[in-house]
């Protein structure tokens, strides 16, 4: 029975039943918030810093602007959620014991951390 | 085609080889890879961007790196990984609010073709046409 199941889902991922664990359905939040973040992301590089991102300078100016810099900040949170979700994903995939899932959940939580506040840091130095 | 009698790794590593497989397998492997490669670009994106903390020299010398035709390539591969997993991410959404389930071959099909001729038009923009 396992063993047809296993042997379907690897057939036709179509037929799956949707998982709806609470990870999976922050895997979904998270990717519908990035497609908006990333559209907004696209606009305000094309359309208000005007004449384009091309130096230094038109960096610094660019993020000191306060909705552009709400609006990278929360996309740089978002996508590290999102991202960690994904790794995770596919890392369960192999078919890990749960104490190895646990640890594996501690350790992308620690990367995750990392690097929105290598983010962040970042960003700091950048508009002082 | 992997059965449970195989080493675990091989058949967990088994999900990418999509020959011989069904339109649901080309979905989900596609999903995969680009996010593995949306990944590793969200990391090479950040180590570049550590060269704004050096000072405006380093970071114009990576522009006009940038904006070589080669690496507007890139820049047509990433937008390729952002159009796959973004579109087909939306198909997931949906059906997993049980939206479009038993039509989601066509809707994968049609979002694929809308990530085709937006990929096309930026192609033609980024190399100036």
């Amino acid at each position: 029975m396992e063993n047809r199941l296993a042997q379907e889902m690897m057939e036709n991922p179509f037929a799956e039943e949707p998982k709806r664990s609470s990870t999976w359905y922050w895997q979904i939040f998270t990717g519908v918030a990035l497609v908006l973040l990333l559209g907004l992301h696209f606009i305000a590089n094309h359309f208000i810093a005007t004449g384009g991102i091309r130096d230094f300078a038109d960096v610094v100016s660019y993020l000191r602007n306060p909705i552009v810099l709400v609006l990278e900040v929360l996309f740089l949170i978002v996508v590290a959620i999102h991202a960690m979700l994904g790794v995770r994903a596919i890392v369960i995939d192999f078919g890990i014991s749960s104490q190895a899932e646990k640890r594996l959940s501690q350790a992308l939580t620690v990367i995750g951390v990392l690097t929105v506040g290598y983010g962040l840091w970042l960003t700091w130095v950048i508009i002082h | 085609m992997a059965t449970l009698e195989q080493p675990k790794l091989r058949r967990a590593g088994r999900w990418f080889d999509v020959r011989h497989r069904k339109l649901g397998m080309w979905a989900y492997a596609l999903n995969r890879i680009s996010g593995i490669g949306l990944v590793v670009y969200l990391y090479l994106h950040l180590v570049v961007l550590s060269t704004l903390s050096r000072g405006p020299g380093s970071w114009d010398a990576f522009v006009s790196l940038a904006r070589q035709p080669y690496f507007l390539l890139l820049d047509v591969i990433l937008l390729a990984g952002i159009l796959i997993h973004g579109l087909n991410g939306l198909r997931i959404a949906l059906t997993s609010f049980d939206v479009g389930v038993k039509r989601q071959k066509a809707l994968f099909s049609a979002l694929m073709l809308v990530a085709l001729v937006a990929l096309s038009a930026a192609a033609l923009k980024i190399f100036g046409g």
